[in-house]
């Protein structure tokens, strides 16, 4: 593991790419070695944002946090875990036709009314607790502060999810109503969550526990992957057509409704943020399932629904992207301006054109990518470039080199080395490369053991062999042959010369090589054995 | 003292005339001189023991053709050791323009590499069926910059890849087979009609290939030879390239393509009127009119094959006025071939030497005899299973074709003695298949032994009324026979079977299920016939170790034999496969007194030259891992019953 993650940036990695942390995860979660999992919070400890989180939200917020870490752990029981998965699927089918909704009304209102109902349900508490002191004064402190943090639980999670329905309104508030808002709300999550727009992962509280509760932690990171990496097939899937491909699309100008994200939002990681713990995900319906474990109330059907379900019967206008790179032809002051079809194409155009190729394959280490899709792309074909050419160039595909070596004088396809025979073995032949380098290795004096495979050395000892005939012995040369305890066999009665040789098993004959040693005193020792004198 | 007077280049010329190995044989025999003639004078070698190799080697010293084909025991180690050699003398590879390293499956890239690394003027190369051999033996070959001839049927390993490196590599490229090369496909072919411009001959028979490489091949500028049988996803649409294209096309084989049919044939023939030799076999089920009416363009057209077809007399007409100079005529399994059509045929078609009427079953004496007056120098003629042949057919042909060499009766149940008589009239007889010929007896074949001297293959399978003074007579006239086949014979007793050990020459000889053969009997048959290489003995249940002990000791070029349902032991199999240096294929089912511990043994005693084995499944995991992997490694393949 660790060997694994050195070459990796990994404060970096954590801090952009939650791809990457994901792969980071799945190696612990498949691994999982107790010093990967002690491994990760410590990370979490050194990433500054995470310490900014700790202190600005002072004591009260810790223990909200203890709080909050049992209740997250809740669907990572084992038994849940399956049901989240399974349902993960689903909604996920559901995302991959509907694409990325961004702000939606509805969502919105669904949220306020939430809210209003929290802050009810707070009131009631409240009440209730007034209601109490008065009755029984003399109550010991302890349930005291267990209301109190109850209380300031509630609160903190109010004020979490009001910042995340703003939050939520973000990308598609800003190009409609200038910079203001944006701004303003910009200040809210740099001042109460430095992770909505900072690292991703950094909201999960129950990292912070500490061994403790690394296991569930772990649990949960499992989940969490699960959802993730269903994200990153989505996106991998959609990166396909991305903005290449609405190439031919001709919209007339004003027949659809442009919209521009900022630059920080385009790379915002997630859009879509836990009301209650802060968590981020790129996706809503990712996000529904997550509250689920929060609370009965989201659980029901009406709660994991997708909110705007009935807002598509109403007519719409198109929405088209505009890339926020001044001068950019998918910018939309761009005079032969094209527009981009998803919030999706956007990021991905964003990144590819206008950003760093900041992830290399760690495979060849030459090719260089902004869209972490497009590595785990290159990476899937990476090496497997198998057509490969005498000049150097390798070729995905047999046709294109093929089609090289027809164009160039000379070239011929490189048989690669470590094939040993690859196609030519018939099925039946199941250790037949293995037979084959024993043999050999007793037929050209390799030295007392085979190398395993590697047919280029083998090459390289036949031929230097070969130059020294003498050094081995003959399978023709009758004088070198000896054969000691071959006379009892049963022979016929003439006299013959060939036959007394023919006994001999190959090998312990022809071939007195060091290598084959075992083979031949076997081998002579079982027939002699086997003799049926 | 007399042959000293005769020069050196005399002798040359004399021993040039020489026809036959044995008589070279005698030749060297005569005296050190003679010998010395031989030596220089020998172009070509064909070694059936490798241990002689080294020493023939050094001894010829311009040999333009080496045949190892059916020498056990050609290893990358032989190689090596052959090479070895040449750097104390002038090597013998000097003048080398032709190997056949067929059926070495032993020998793999580094030895092939080394071999045909040392021969600067190879020209031509056959390595057909070693199986195992992939890319990197092609690639091995593809060094020969000079190679006009290959022949890589049943290559199995050779992909694309490997057949492009020969394609870039041996750009003089003529003649080349790519016969059940199953994993070529398109794209090589493609690189190789575009890297070998040079190609007049091409076999691409049973291969994946579309058309798609119809297209590339057309571009093929000097193709003469195209042979595709057995492709199934060849279809009309490719036959369609080649209208326009290869302007030289003179054969074209294009039987058992299943998706070929009369218009694609058609667009062949329009696009080549030079065309000699068309075989379209098992492609359509009906010759249609508009196939024949185009006939009538090729000229040269001297060979038509159209096996399985449905004919009608009309189509015979068609080839009778249309086909003049036809040579050969396959019309084997066609529906519809009558006397009528055979007449009409041969009314026009004079010039016939090679007819094959397998299975036209209406055939009756009326049409062979009108062919045989027609065609007088027919040369090869095929009536298997054409029940309604009688003497009066065998009549006619020994009266008018005497050139008959060749003629299959095989389950011709109206052939007699009386027609055998007949037929022996025709002296030239090299190969005569009589097998299920029930009707015949000792009698006739007395009749083809004493006149038709000069056979060499004669196939008397289920001849169930021959006896064994039938045999007396074939072993006292019919001493050229090499090939003899006597199955199933069950009058045949161990006395018929020891006049068979007269025949000097014998090679092949099949004697499945002769229940009353002993050990007696093939102790005489091995004693005798010193170059017997191909054996069959299955079901001959009768011989004991005794035989086996004979068989062991005397057949010292016996290359295969089938032993399967053999009374053989343990101690009697290991005595045959051990002592049998030359062995290389050998079928042992069903050995009943032969235990796993014999068969390993015997194994073991025979792996280093064995080149293909059949074996009963079970032993299979009864057998230890070590002398499986032994022999696949040594490029023997086993096939499980």
């Amino acid at each position: 593991m660790d060997h694994k993650e050195m070459p990796r940036p990994t404060a970096d990695t954590w801090g952009k790419s939650f791809p990457s942390g994901n792969e980071l995860l799945k190696n612990i979660s498949s691994d999982d070695t107790p010093l990967t999992i002690s491994q990760r919070p410590q990370q979490k400890w050194e990433d500054p944002s995470m310490l900014d989180y700790n202190t600005r939200i002072e004591p009260p917020f810790q223990e909200f946090k203890q709080r909050s870490e049992t209740q997250s752990s809740l669907p990572c029981n084992p038994n849940n875990q399956n049901k989240v998965t399974d349902e993960d699927v689903q909604m996920n089918g559901t995302i991959q036709t509907e694409k990325i909704q961004d702000w939606d009304p509805r969502a919105m209102l669904n949220n306020l009314n939430f809210l209003e109902q929290k802050i009810h349900q707070l009131q009631d508490l409240v009440h209730l607790i007034v209601g109490r002191r008065s009755q029984a004064l003399g109550r010991p402190d302890e349930l005291l502060a267990q209301q109190k943090q109850l209380i300031t639980a509630d609160l903190t999670s109010i004020i979490v999810q009001l910042i995340s329905t703003a939050g939520s309104l973000l990308p598609s508030v800003k190009p409609l109503s200038g910079t203001t808002p944006t701004g303003q709300l910009g200040q809210l999550g740099g001042l109460f969550l430095p992770s909505t727009v900072g690292p991703n992962g950094s909201v999960q509280p129950q990292n912070n526990g500490g061994s403790k509760v690394s296991d569930q932690s772990n649990q949960m990171d499992i989940t969490v992957n699960c959802g993730n990496e269903q994200n990153y097939n989505v996106e991998e899937h959609e990166s396909k057509d991305d903005e290449d491909a609405d190439e031919g699309e001709n919209l007339p100008p004003g027949s659809y409704e442009i919209l521009q994200l900022e630059k920080e939002e385009i790379l915002a990681p997630h859009t879509h943020f836990c009301t209650i713990c802060g968590k981020g995900f790129k996706r809503d319906a990712n996000l529904r399932m997550h509250m689920r474990g929060h609370g009965d109330e989201y659980k029901t059907p009406a709660a994991l629904a997708k909110p705007n379900k009935e807002a598509t019967s109403e007519p719409m206008l198109i929405k088209r992207y505009s890339c926020p790179y001044a001068g950019c032809k998918r910018n939309k002051d761009h005079k032969k301006f094209q527009p981009l079809k998803t919030i999706l194409c956007v990021k991905n155009h964003y990144k590819r054109t206008h950003c760093d190729k900041s992830y290399t394959c760690s495979r060849c280490n030459t090719k260089k990518f902004s869209v972490i899709a497009d590595l785990k792309t290159h990476e899937k074909h990476c090496g497997k470039d198998k057509w490969l050419c005498s000049c150097g160039t390798t070729f995905s595909r047999k046709d294109k080199l093929f089609g090289h070596i027809a164009l160039f004088q000379g070239h011929t396809p490189a048989i690669p080395l470590e094939e040993t025979k690859g196609p030519t073995v018939p099925p039946d032949r199941g250790e037949g490369n293995e037979a084959i380098n024993k043999v050999r290795s007793i037929n050209f004096n390799f030295g007392s053991n085979a190398p395993n495979g590697n047919e280029v050395q083998n090459t390289a000892d036949v031929k230097g062999n070969i130059e020294d005939p003498t050094g081995y012995f003959s399978p023709l040369n009758f004088d070198t042959w000896n054969f000691g305890g071959f006379h009892e066999f049963p022979r016929p009665p003439y006299e013959d010369s060939e036959s007394s040789l023919s006994f001999l098993i190959p090998g312990s004959c022809n071939y007195t090589v060091p290598g084959s040693c075992n083979y031949t005193q076997k081998t002579g020792a079982e027939s002699s054995s086997n003799n049926p004198e | 003292m007399l042959l000293s007077a005769f020069t050196e280049d005399l002798l040359v010329r004399v021993y040039s005339k020489l026809g036959s190995d044995s008589d070279r044989k005698t030749w060297r025999l005569v005296c050190k001189d003679f010998l010395r003639v031989d030596s220089v004078t020998r172009r070509s070698l064909r070694v059936l023991r490798s241990e002689f190799l080294h020493g023939l080697l050094s001894k010829y010293k311009n040999l333009d053709t080496l045949d190892l084909s059916v020498c056990p025991r050609i290893e990358d180690a032989t190689v090596s050791v052959l090479l070895s050699q040449a750097v104390n003398s002038v090597s013998w590879t000097r003048w080398v323009t032709r190997l056949v390293l067929s059926r070495a499956s032993g020998l793999r890239y580094g030895g092939l590499e080394r071999l045909v690394g040392a021969c600067p003027c190879l020209e031509v190369l056959d390595v057909s069926y070693c199986w195992g051999y992939g890319d990197r033996e092609a690639w091995a070959i593809s060094s020969v910059r000079g190679l006009r001839e290959l022949k890589m049927d049943k290559c199995l390993g050779v992909s694309d890849v490997g057949l492009a490196k020969i394609a870039v590599g041996c750009g003089k490229l003529e003649r080349l087979s790519l016969k059940w090369c199953m994993e070529i496909s398109d794209l090589g072919v493609d690189l190789l009609c575009k890297k070998c411009l040079e190609l007049k001959s091409l076999d691409v028979s049973y291969l994946k290939v579309t058309s798609e490489s119809l297209c590339s091949i057309a571009s093929l500028p000097k193709l003469e030879v195209l042979a595709m049988v057995g492709c199934p996803f060849l279809d009309d649409y490719g036959l369609q390239f080649l209208e326009h294209g290869c302007p030289s096309l003179q054969a074209i084989d294009v039987s058992r393509c299943g998706c070929v049919s009369s218009s694609g044939l058609i667009s062949v023939i329009r696009g080549h009127r030079g065309l000699a030799i068309l075989n379209a076999g098992y492609c359509f089920s009906e010759l249609s009119a508009m196939v024949l009416h185009s006939l009538k363009d090729l000229k040269n057209l001297n060979t038509i094959r159209i096996d399985g077809a449905q004919v009608s007399d009309s189509s015979f007409q068609t080839f009778s006025t249309n086909c003049k100079s036809l040579v050969e005529i396959g019309l084997s399994k066609c529906v519809g071939v009558t006397n009528m059509g055979i007449m009409q045929l041969v009314y026009g078609c004079v010039g016939l030497k090679i007819v094959n009427l397998t299975c036209c079953r209406y055939i009756t004496d009326e049409a062979i005899s009108a062919l045989a007056n027609s065609c007088r120098n027919l040369v090869s003629l095929k009536l298997e299973a054409c029940d309604k042949v009688t003497e009066k057919s065998l009549d006619q042909l020994g009266s008018c074709c005497l050139q008959l060499e060749e003629l299959d009766l095989t389950d011709c149940c109206g052939v007699n003695d009386k027609g055998l008589k007949y037929l022996s009239r025709c002296s030239e007889l090299l190969s005569l298949k009589l097998g299920l010929c029930t009707n015949i007896s000792d009698k006739g074949l007395a009749y083809i032994a004493h006149n038709c001297t000069k056979i060499s293959e004669l196939d008397l399978y289920r001849c169930t009324s021959l006896g064994d003074d039938g045999l007396a007579a074939l072993s006292s006239g019919c001493k050229n026979l090499m090939k003899l086949n006597l199955s199933y014979c069950n009058g045949v007793t161990d006395t018929g079977v020891q006049y068979i050990g007269r025949l000097g020459q014998l090679s092949d000889l099949e004697m499945r299920g002769l229940v009353n053969l002993t050990s007696e009997g093939l102790t005489a048959v091995v004693a005798g016939c010193k170059k017997l290489s191909d054996l069959d003995l299955k079901h001959c249940g009768n011989i004991d170790d005794s035989g086996f002990w004979a068989l062991s000791y005397y057949s010292r070029n016996m290359r295969q034999i089938n032993m399967s349902y053999c009374a053989v032991s343990d101690v009697g199999l290991c005595m045959v496969l051990g002592n049998l240096t030359r062995l290389q294929d050998v079928k042992l089912v069903h050995l009943m007194n032969v235990t796993v511990k014999g068969f390993e043994l015997a194994l073991r005693a025979c792996c280093v030259r064995i080149k293909k084995v059949k074996l009963i499944g079970s032993l299979r995991f009864l057998l230890s891992t070590e002398i499986l992997e032994t022999l696949h490694a040594r490029g023997c393949k086993i096939r499980w019953e």
